[in-house]
């Protein structure tokens, strides 16, 4: 079409017109579509957001602290944390600032992805146990943000269907079973969860048993009291008075309540949320997990802020993550998303605000978090997988075979 | 650009040819080497280094590790070899079931629509359809069927059978099977015997259930592909051999077995070939649907290679993982060539041409 | 069909030939059957897709069967179009595919002429790295691609997302065989006149193969609009996703959002369209296409 003139040259020109159109034509779309690299000040925010609400609530608070500093603090927000983040470290050109699970603290520790945040203004209002979890040889790499502790929530009218009453929340293992035993009716069973370390993981603390020795060199994974709590949980398999999730065919205990495929269920403060906007029809009540024979014991979910070792904006990110951390946004957060503040100072209020959620709350003083250990998260993960075949392994089987992996990255 | 151009002026066209060809080439041969030739080369020594994903690989944070990252999935027990030999042992069964399922579907959907039906256009456009939408839009619809209270076990208790919980069942099917006749657990010879960190109790488990799903899945998406590949390949047969063949009385079974079958062997050994390299690929389903569970039984060492060093950080032994896939895919290429030959073979070359309809592999 | 020929065989044939040809009718007829309910296999699951992104959360899970959704309601397309990024995801989509198929359909046209037509040193060995190219899986070059993406400093831009995308070999491939099977007399006769190798190529060849080019045009629409690995590994932002990888990531929900089926079917029911249309716009050629390649 283009053709007219016939010389040789003319043609040369046009092919390479025609390529150099489409290559100003990728540019042009990579220029638009490329995002904004960091300006001097301007810092990136990456999250994992839990749902709109979350979303929100950290979009406001970023907005109020470029209000405040002049700032500029963009949030994003991960689809996939753990894999965008991973890339973005080996891309080089990670986030400034990030949500950081104490699972995953160690390993980017190591691999010199995270700066330390020692010296942090606010690093002394922490709970001292978040500020552990997240400590690795010795320096801070995360500043907590929040905590959940998992409890038994319990679905209150099938409770009273029952015959039930406040008088039988379960103290004991004996009363778990029992009660179970009591609500599995009318094609419900008593208790359901995840098959996951981070739910079972709760009758290994109560039976006295954890992941690793005291001097966290030695992995206990398949210690005595590890094998009395998963031979309790499949007790409770056996006859029939518990499921998993993954038998039930439901993505997470919070679906078994609401479809009333359980009548308990273990699961952590983000179950506020998820009742009121899926099942707003089903009541339920949380109540500490019981005594095991060791007593007290759950598991707690740390949500942190990390800082990129790559970051070139150091000082505002610090700033940042200092706002981000502080009593007010951190209650905002609690309203927003049921989450608990890090901030040993807000607790009185929280628990005001939401003399309901006691629970939660009340199990801070004995929950444990994961040990800061480099690739745990790998081996959680396999922990995970393994216990989806819980109902036809022998517990001693799945024990055995995680110490070994966990005793591989110990040393 | 001047030089060319001067060149271009002289008389007689074949003494640019040279020039233009390699200019007509130049930018496959660039965007080739950039992204194929290069990159693999990086690939090669990240799978010898000890690279945690911070910094380049090719700078101070990445150090030569030898062996290790191969040896750590080949003869080191541990997590890694564990997880690498269930993704192996999960891959197997698939292509397994999925290969000589999906050939034989795809040939006999490609013989009912050969013939001279009404409404043939409509059911070749109907099982050809799925092959070409997204994996992704695929793969939700399948979690869709298949989820425990879906259309499929809800279709299942109209037959007044109870579904499994499909993608959340994690139970072997040759371990099901063997299940109804009373044996729940492996004698001990199979149980503590192990290779690649699975014991040959679970070597022997089948695919399960959940990757079940995944099977049928594949052979939905990929028979419309391959029918088109047989329909033209029984087009091609002469119209006189099937008349002569019909004057003889034989049977259509066995003028298929004997006539058609040996005809379109060829083609047979395109789509198996295929159906190897795409089975052993799969990713895109498992990174939408189960990211591996339940039990590690969808995990497949595509996803396993993405995930170590995408997820994990550990580049290396996820460099390790693509390139052992990699000798795996090449030698299942080679030994069914191998088996298939047939006496009147095509030109190597030929073959090839004939093994890519598209590059869109399933 | 066949009894025109078999006209003159003695009457013996004539009797077998009636009864090949009632057994021909029921085998019509069973043909007929087993095609039927085949066909409704491969359809109905998309029917359920369709008629389930009409349902709302519990009428999707409770009678994931009916067809008839009740109530009738758009609210999982209004939430694709409100809560998620959905018109971004298929505004990346649109420009990485339309990027991707014309430069492919250019180079792949290029490279194919030169294979097939110009004669100089090095063109084998250049045919033997394009064919060796095709032998290399696709999922294998997954880190490797972005080892390198990240290099060349492409990472999570629309370069790093297109440019890889644009090797090809069976589409060079295709055009090269198309080339050859063009009769050179047409070229020779514009050699004689003194046009030059692109304007040959250009204004003489390239129209020629319009078959072909729709061909390319085809396939390497659907590859990259169906791509979702290569998203995955060359970008990270969300301003970056396409819509295979925004509805992948729709499919993977957190925790307390629940099943969402409507939502994530209505999502793969829309970015189901494009290729769909196309499929249909082509039916024909695209039937043919693989069989073309097939036969050369």
């Amino acid at each position: 079409m283009f053709v007219h003139r016939s010389t040789p040259t003319a043609r040369w020109r046009l092919a390479l017109a025609v390529v150099t159109t489409g290559a100003l034509a990728l540019a042009t779309g990579a220029a638009l579509g490329s995002p904004t690299s960091g300006k001097a000040s301007s810092v990136t925010a990456l999250i994992g957001s839990s749902g709109p609400a979350e979303t929100y609530a950290v979009r406001n608070a970023a907005k109020a602290f470029t209000k405040q500093t002049g700032i500029q603090l963009n949030v994003i927000v991960a689809s996939d944390l753990g894999q965008q983040l991973a890339q973005g470290f080996a891309s080089g050109n990670p986030p400034d600032i990030f949500y950081l699970g104490n699972d995953q603290v160690a390993t980017y520790a190591k691999a010199g992805d995270l700066a330390p945040l020692d010296n942090l203004k606010n690093v002394k209002s922490f709970y001292p146990s978040l500020r552990a979890a997240y400590t690795y040889k010795g320096h801070l790499y995360a500043a907590p943000k929040d905590f959940s502790t998992l409890a038994l929530i319990i679905n209150t009218a099938s409770w009273k269907n029952a015959g039930l009453t406040a008088k039988d929340y379960p103290t004991t293992w004996a009363q778990l079973a029992s009660v179970a035993k009591k609500l599995t009716r009318n094609g419900q069973v008593g208790l359901c969860t995840n098959p996951e370390f981070h739910r079972l993981g709760v009758f290994m603390l109560q039976a006295g048993g954890w992941l690793v020795s005291k001097d966290g060199k030695t992995a206990t994974v398949n210690s005595k009291a590890n094998q009395t709590a998963f031979n309790f949980v499949k007790s409770m398999l056996a006859n029939g008075s518990m499921k998993l999730t993954n038998q039930l065919g439901v993505g997470w205990g919070g679906e078994g309540l609401g479809k009333s495929m359980c009548a308990m269920t273990i699961e952590g403060n983000w179950i506020a949320g998820a009742m009121k906007a899926d099942y707003p029809n089903v009541g339920w009540k949380a109540v500490e997990l019981p005594k095991g024979p060791a007593g007290r014991g759950t598991l707690q979910y740390d949500g942190g802020w990390g800082l990129a070792a790559a970051s070139k904006n150091k000082a505002d990110a610090m700033a940042a993550i200092t706002y981000l951390t502080q009593t007010k946004v951190e209650m905002g957060n609690a309203k927003a998303f049921g989450v608990m503040p890090s901030v040993m100072a807000d607790r009185k209020e929280w628990s005001k605000t939401y003399p309901q959620y006691a629970a939660f709350l009340a199990a801070a003083d004995y929950s444990r978090s994961i040990p800061p250990v480099p690739d745990i998260a790998t081996v959680l993960g396999d922990f995970n997988q393994q216990l989806q075949g819980l109902p036809n392994t022998d517990p001693k089987t799945i024990l055995n075979r995680v110490n070994g992996e966990l005793q591989a990255i110990l040393k | 650009m001047a030089s060319i151009t001067t060149r271009l002026r002289e008389p007689g066209i074949r003494g640019h040819e040279a020039a233009a060809g390699w200019l007509f080439l130049a930018p496959v041969i660039v965007i080739l080497g950039l992204f194929l030739v290069l990159p693999i080369a990086m690939a090669v020594w990240v799978s010898f280094s000890d690279w945690t994903g911070n910094g380049s690989p090719l700078g101070a944070h990445a150090h030569w590790v030898g062996l290790a990252n191969y040896r750590h999935l080949l003869t080191t027990p541990g997590l890694d070899q564990n997880n690498f030999g269930t993704s192996l042992r999960n891959n197997l069964y698939y292509v397994l079931f999925v290969v000589p399922v999906q050939t034989a579907v795809a040939l006999f959907l490609a013989v009912l629509v050969n013939r001279r039906v009404k409404l043939v256009g409509f059911f070749r456009t109907a099982f050809y359809f799925p092959s070409v939408t997204s994996s992704v839009a695929i793969t939700i619809l399948f979690l869709f069927l298949f989820s425990p209270t879906g259309v499929i076990n809800k279709l299942l208790s109209y037959l007044g059978a109870t579904g499994p919980s499909w993608l959340y069942d994690p139970r072997g099917l040759f371990h099901v099977v063997l299940g109804q006749f009373g044996v729940h657990s492996p004698p001990s010879s199979l149980a503590n015997g192990f290779f690649l960190g699975v014991s040959y109790w679970d070597w022997l488990s089948g695919p399960s259930i959940a990757m079940c799903v995944f099977v049928l899945m594949a052979v939905f998406t990929t028979s419309g592909t391959f029918m088109l590949l047989f329909l033209a390949a029984l087009q091609n047969i002469d119209d006189s051999i099937n008349e002569a063949s019909a004057l003889d009385g034989a049977t259509e079974w066995r003028k298929f077995r004997h006539i058609t079958v040996p005809m379109i062997r060829p083609t047979i050994f395109t789509v198996v070939t295929l159906g190897l390299i795409g089975t052993w690929q799969v990713f895109d389903q498992i990174y939408v649907g189960t990211k591996g569970s339940p039990l590690n039984t969808t995990l497949t060492p595509a996803f396993l290679s993405f995930n170590q060093s995408f997820n994990n950080n550990e580049w290396g032994v996820g460099a390790a993982i693509a390139f052992i896939l990699f000798a795996i895919i090449v030698f299942f290429t080679v030994v069914t060539r191998l088996a298939t030959r047939s006496p009147d073979h095509v030109p190597r070359r030929r073959r090839f041409l004939k093994a890519q309809p598209g590059g869109s592999a399933p | 069909m066949s009894s025109a020929t078999a006209a003159g065989r003695p009457s013996t044939a004539l009797r077998s030939e009636a009864s090949a040809a009632r057994r021909r009718r029921v085998g019509k007829l069973v043909s007929y059957g087993v095609l039927a309910a085949i066909a409704i296999i491969y359809v109905f699951p998309f029917v359920i897709a369709v008629v389930t992104s009409f349902k709302t959360d519990p009428d999707a899970t409770q009678n994931p069967l009916s067809l008839a959704p009740s109530p009738a309601t758009t609210g999982a397309f209004r939430q694709l179009y409100q809560d998620q990024d959905f018109l971004l995801w298929l505004k990346n989509s649109a420009i990485v595919t339309l990027s991707v198929t014309f430069l492919r359909v250019f180079l792949d046209s290029l490279a194919g002429y030169a294979l097939a037509r110009l004669r100089f040193r090095g063109r084998g060995a250049a045919f033997a790295t394009i064919v060796a190219v095709m032998a290399v899986p696709g999922v294998v070059l997954l880190i490797p691609k972005f080892l390198m993406i990240r290099q060349l400093g492409m990472y999570d831009t629309y370069y790093g997302m297109i440019i890889p995308l644009l090797v090809d070999a069976a589409g060079v491939f295709i055009m090269k065989n198309f080339f050859e099977s063009i009769p050179i007399s047409v070229e020779e006769s514009a050699r004689i006149d003194g046009a030059s190798i692109f304007r040959i190529y250009w204004s003489i060849v390239l129209p020629m193969a319009r078959p072909a080019l729709v061909t390319i045009f085809i396939l390497s629409f659907q590859g990259s609009w169906n791509e979702l690995a290569h998203f995955i590994i060359s970008a990270q932002s969300s301003g970056l996703n396409t819509l295979t990888k925004g509805v992948a990531q729709l499919a993977s929900g957190q925790l307390g959002v629940g099943n969402r089926y409507p939502l994530k079917l209505a999502a793969s029911v829309l970015m189901t369209i494009p290729v769909a249309v196309l499929f249909f716009v082509f039916q024909r050629r695209i039937m043919n296409v693989s069989s073309g390649a097939v036969k050369e």
